[in-house]
């Protein structure tokens, strides 16, 4: 039956190619905003299994809110079941550029640089050492836009820092921190002793959530967010941003769809004569419904693959092309390559549900009859 | 009811047709197409039914082929009451029982002479190879041997109905309906036409043909008449 599938679809060739194309539009569509939703999954799941174990201690009026300081971390730790605690300054590297670059200045106590990253390990160097002032360490992405190495000098906010560690990439947000010591940022940016928000590890055996309710009720002033209100506030983010992503593509898909919809119904149309005299000649419903649908489905799944190279090709130069401002802003995974091509196939196959379904269902005679 | 006796005395009665009727809703008035027809048909008979535009001979075919539903009567066909089949058998009916011929050929334009043929035989799922061989000898033997791979549009109308009549005979079946297999051809491609028709007559081919053309009656061995739905005479 491909045969003649395949046949029907080549004999129609600028008509097939038109509808192919439109698959393919909509299956572009999906890979493109599919990659970049892809991007920033892959970021979070990274970047929360490298913090997953610590418990986040804001002020009461949100990270932006300033009024967290040093002091607050000697509170925290007081708290029973909390092994260690510090402050951490977090603000954009790169100002001018709004933060749009991802890259982050990460101020931490030099003797807690080494667990403040855990387990990110170093690529080359050393972390922070206490006593370390204007030494940085720098996340992979940043080593490669500004092609540092260990000794090479680093300027930030006007002042020059020696390169003393390389982290190993992640694929997380550490890919491009800036990790100086807390009290050099703090005076760098003229905050005082403010901290963005203190990091408190649990105990072992403790559990981190009810940990994160006890500092929240004995640090005055204080909100936490424990590993897994991070992970659902986090997941909800993710969900806003694939929603919008995704159903961009799958917009211009649907479209795609009803652009094989619309040729199958012509082509249903014109083929009446046919359907009759293959009814005549003993084709069963089944049959008509395998070959219509078959040529749907067929095209479906040519204008994925077409939709997929394309989608790749751009999404590889657009990579590129961003690769020279160290974004990078999607990416391709097999799993997004399987959801695109599933979509392919189930528009053409719904597309060309309805259009097989009145081929199948014609009278024998009255399709004989038709002009 | 007129019962028209069947020819071919002493073969085996292939089909019966008893009171058959077809009638149509055309708004609210009824149409009779085709009244209490009684048809007897032997084995390997070639039987000419002849009548004016909208006699019902057209109807008479359908019926009988299984491409509309009778009113009223039956079609006893190698042993199978045609008429209390189920729907869903029906295809299978029109596979094994069953080969048309039409008047425009009706060909699939996509397809080849050979495939066109094969077709027939896919529905009935025989295996590729066995399909492409009956259907290359069935050309062969109908002389077709060198336009195997001709698409319809590249054969004569001549052509195209030996390949229409090679695809009837596919699934080797107990009945031909050929309706107006001659309507659209010269003298000569329907004298050859006959000639293949009686030729298949004499190997033991019940056929049905529906025509005009009082030539093609002339070479039947018998004729059917109808006016107004009803079989007049022998």
């Amino acid at each position: 039956m491909l045969d003649l599938i395949i046949r029907n679809i080549t004999n129609r060739k600028i008509r097939s190619a038109l509808t192919i194309c439109g698959i393919a539009l909509g299956i572009f569509a999906v890979i493109v905003m599919g990659a970049m939703s892809e991007n920033f999954h892959q970021t979070f799941e990274r970047s929360m299994s490298v913090t997953s174990d610590k418990i986040r201690v804001f002020s009461e009026s949100g990270v932006f809110g300033g009024g967290l300081t040093d002091d607050k971390v000697s509170d925290v730790l007081r708290v029973a079941g909390v092994k260690d605690a510090y402050g951490l300054l977090m603000t954009t590297f790169d100002e001018d550029k709004m933060g749009m670059t991802g890259k982050q200045i990460l101020g931490v106590p030099p003797e807690k640089s080494s667990v403040a990253l855990y387990p990110v390990e170093l690529k080359s160097g050393r972390f922070l050492n206490p006593g370390d002032s204007y030494s940085v360490v720098v996340g992979n992405n940043i080593k490669r836009e500004y092609n540092l190495q260990v000794g090479s000098k680093f300027e930030i906010h006007d002042k020059y820092f020696t390169v003393v560690g390389i982290l190993d990439y992640t694929g997380s947000i550490f890919d491009n921190a800036v990790i100086i010591p807390l009290e050099t940022a703090q005076d760098l940016y003229n905050v005082g002793n403010s901290v963005s928000y203190i990091f408190a590890v649990p105990d072992e055996r403790v559990d981190a959530e009810m940990l994160s309710k006890r500092i929240e009720l004995s640090v005055k002033g204080t909100s936490t967010l424990s590993p897994g209100e991070l992970e659902v506030q986090a997941e909800q983010s993710f969900m806003i941003f694939s929603v919008i992503t995704i159903s961009s593509g799958l917009l211009a898909a649907i479209i795609g769809g009803l652009c094989v919809m619309n040729t199958m119904l012509m082509s249903v149309t014109e083929r009446t004569r046919e359907f009759g005299i293959l009814k005549a000649i003993g084709a069963e419903t089944r049959d008509i419904l395998l070959l219509t649908l078959g040529e749907a489905s067929f095209m479906g799944f040519l204008g994925g693959i077409l939709g997929i190279i394309v989608g790749i090709g751009a999404v590889q130069i657009m990579n590129a092309w961003l690769a020279t401002t160290r974004i990078v802003l999607f990416l391709i995974t097999p799993r997004l390559l399987i959801i695109a091509m599933f979509f392919a196939l189930l528009i053409g196959a719904l597309s060309g549900l309805y259009p097989a379904y009145r081929a199948s269902k014609m009278s024998p005679m009255e399709a004989l009859k038709h002009a | 009811m007129p019962d028209i006796n069947s020819g071919n005395k002493g073969q085996k009665i292939i089909m019966r047709v008893e009171n058959l009727s077809k009638t149509y809703m055309q708004g609210k008035i009824p149409v009779h197409a085709l009244r209490c027809a009684c048809i007897t048909v032997r084995r390997g008979e070639l039987l000419a039914i002849m009548g004016p535009s909208g006699s019902g001979k057209s109807t008479l075919l359908a019926l009988i082929g299984t491409l509309e539903k009778a009113t009223d009567g039956k079609v006893i066909l190698d042993g199978i009451d045609l008429t209390s089949v189920p729907e869903k058998l029906l295809p299978g009916v029109r596979r094994e029982k069953i080969g048309f011929i039409f008047q425009h050929y009706n060909l699939i334009p996509t397809l080849s002479a050979l495939e066109n043929v094969e077709l027939a035989m896919r529905f009935s799922r025989i295996p590729k190879k066995e399909r492409k061989e009956r259907a290359k000898t069935l050309l062969e033997d109908l002389g077709l041997g060198d336009r195997l791979n001709h698409k319809p549009t590249e054969l004569s109308g001549g052509e195209q109905q030996r390949v229409s009549i090679a695809r009837a005979l596919a699934n080797k079946p107990a009945l031909i309906l050929a309706d107006e297999p001659t309507g659209e051809v010269d003298s000569k491609t329907r004298d050859s036409i006959v000639k293949v028709f009686k030729e298949l007559s004499r190997k033991g081919q019940t056929i049905l043909v529906v025509t005009h053309d009082p030539e093609v009656a002339k070479e039947c061995s018998r004729v059917l008449r109808i006016t107004d739905g009803m079989i007049k005479d022998n």
